[in-house]
């Protein structure tokens, strides 16, 4: 992807180098007021739910909140909103909380390529995550204090973990590692089932060793350095290591060590899962509310066998309220979202502005745009539509001007009451959509919608009002024209 | 006791976890083995009673073919 190159500032750096882990960054978070603890003790279901869907109201400013008196869990904590608000990613990006969403978006634009991947190793031995370690009578329940996210799910949903797994073809290569984030239900002390999109790096993984019957190794981290759980999601491409990409965006190397089952591990997560795919078996997974705001349906998914867990001594486990937005999933991939729009958009069009596509995963994306000439807005929104996130994605643009800030809903409502023409509406029925959107009338296909609410801007003004050029004409000419003919007659035949 | 989502026998219904202070049990989670629910019986009713329910939740494990794969196994593949 292409970036502007430009360096980390000094403070972004410092925060950056103090930061290997979850527990540095709720330092961080902590010293600027974005980290509390719980004072009660919470039950469950539905207390933890409900603080959660609260704390979501605000975006901009809500903390990390942690819970370490949980009824039936004794001595063991949760924590949730790590990455709930704009002003703790401002923090973790060495700016002031309650920095503007577009100083956000233009600091990750800027960081793009702007380091070497950076990585240390650290010795198993010396690893935190390594301090305990349970590889008999394993029982999630006695490490992790797991509950209902959702009143209807199926189960109990651990929805931030970065999972590491290795193409079972070529394990040995550190490139052909991947590191993604997949839901995971548990269904039982020591299993659980994973779910990938088909089309996901996992999936492949999966698909290879159950039709070569060879095993598949993965690890499952919880409670992670904070860029990666931002980061890991953002798609990259199969051979480029998410913890290279990682290391980049902060520009501060990432701390690894080796997992008992030969993957390559946070060294400072909270807790780590190995596990091996149980080759060719299902189970039944969901429902889960997911990110549009709807259950998923219920689905027969692959299930791991849990082999060992590691964990740092008092682990924190750090998960995710995910359904009806505002959500903290929407604040955590929000900017990853935007930003590849962006930089695909500006390689055909330097005179876009700024791209949000934080809702729900950029089915309704707002651009900002400097108007070249008349219906130029127009263009651009067709070509988002072509960029390989708005192919399935983009279902409604919204195009403003360049002097609108599209991530200023007031900025942008002043655009739309102001500046839309019900014939600067467009739609463009039956176009490919993503499959997750609840309101398409057939799964998979729906309509794009483009409100083009730029200024009024006069057609392009070249040729229309241009002197016409008169050549000369009549007999004269005609005649000429004849002469080059029989000129031309001649040296033919010479 | 049945599975709140299937309503299949308390001899389908595992017991996964005891959650315990001082001793003293709090709340017991349980796992169906025929539809894959997990609850914990702490749970408020509108997530474990299968008459409150909402019913677009309930699962029948005796119609697996209502719920299509995320991933075929390989296995199937080579059957056929
Ligand atoms: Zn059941």
């Amino acid at each position: 992807m292409a970036g502007k190159n430009k360096s980390i500032s000094s403070q972004a750096k410092a925060v950056a180098e103090r930061i290997h882990c979850l527990r540095d960054y709720l330092d961080l978070l902590s010293e600027h007021g974005q980290f509390i603890k719980w004072p009660e003790a919470v039950m469950p279901e539905p207390d933890i739910r409900k603080i959660a869907v609260a704390s979501g109201r605000d975006s901009m400013g809500a903390p990390a909140i942690m819970f370490d008196n949980i009824r039936g869990y004794p001595g063991r904590r949760m924590v949730f909103g790590v990455h709930g608000s704009f002003s703790n990613i401002a923090l973790l990006l060495g700016y002031p909380k309650g920095t503007s969403i577009k100083e956000l978006f233009y600091e990750l634009i800027g960081r793009w390529g702007s380091d070497k991947p950076l990585i240390d190793r650290i010795k198993a031995e010396d690893a935190p995550v390594n301090q305990n370690r349970i590889e008999s009578d394993i029982n999630l329940y006695d490490v992790i204090p797991l509950y209902r996210v959702n009143e209807s799910d199926g189960g109990f949903y651990i929805g931030k973990a970065n999972i590491v797994s290795r193409d079972p073809l070529d394990p040995e290569n550190f490139d052909k590692q991947n590191v993604g984030i997949y839901r995971i239900q548990v269904h039982g002390p020591d299993q659980f089932s994973l779910l990938s999109v088909p089309s996901h790096d996992m999936a492949h993984m999966i698909r290879a060793a159950e039709a070569e019957d060879l095993p598949l190794k993965i690890a499952v981290m919880i409670g992670n350095h904070p860029a990666m759980a931002m980061f890991a999601a953002t798609p990259i491409n199969y051979d480029e290591s998410e913890y290279g990409y990682a290391s980049q965006m902060m520009g501060s190397p990432i701390q690894l060590t080796t997992s008992g089952n030969g993957l390559d591990i946070q060294a400072g997560a909270e807790i780590v899962i190995e596990a091996e795919l149980i080759n060719n078996k299902r189970t039944l997974e969901g429902p889960f509310g997911e990110f549009p705001g709807s259950y998923s349906g219920v689905r027969h998914v692959p299930l791991f066998k849990i082999t060992a867990i590691s964990h740092r001594d008092n682990p924190i486990f750090e998960n995710i309220y995910i359904g009806r937005g505002w959500t903290e999933h929407d604040t955590l991939i929000g900017l990853n979202t935007c930003a590849p729009v962006y930089s695909q958009l500006k390689e055909s069009f330097p005179e876009v502005v700024a791209v949000n596509a934080l809702y729900q995963h950029g089915l309704t994306g707002i651009i900002s745009v400097k108007n070249r000439f008349a219906g130029f807005a127009k263009s651009v929104a067709l070509r988002a539509l072509s960029t390989p996130h708005g192919l399935m994605y983009l279902k409604n643009l919204i195009m403003v001007d360049e002097f609108v800030d599209p991530f200023d809903l007031n900025e942008v409502m002043w655009a739309l009451s102001t500046r839309t023409r019900a014939s600067d509406i467009h739609v463009i029925p039956n176009m490919p959509l993503v499959l997750i959107d609840p309101a398409a009338e057939v799964p998979g296909k729906g309509h794009r919608l483009i409100i083009d609410a730029t200024s009024f801007m006069a057609p392009d003004p070249v040729g229309a009002d241009s002197k016409l050029v008169m050549p000369p004409s009549g007999a004269e000419i005609d005649e000429l024209a004849r002469m080059v003919q029989e000129l031309q007659r001649r040296a033919e035949k010479s | 006791m049945s599975c709140p989502r299937c309503q299949a026998e308390e001899k389908h219904c595992r017991l996964e976890h005891e959650g315990r202070e001082a001793g003293e049990i709090i709340w017991k989670v349980f796992y169906c083995q025929r539809c894959a629910f997990t609850w914990r019986d702490s749970e408020p009713t509108e997530s474990i009673d299968y008459e409150k329910r909402d019913e677009w939740f309930q699962v029948d494990p005796d119609q697996p073919d209502q719920y299509p794969h995320n991933i075929p196994p390989a296995k199937l593949h080579k059957n056929k």
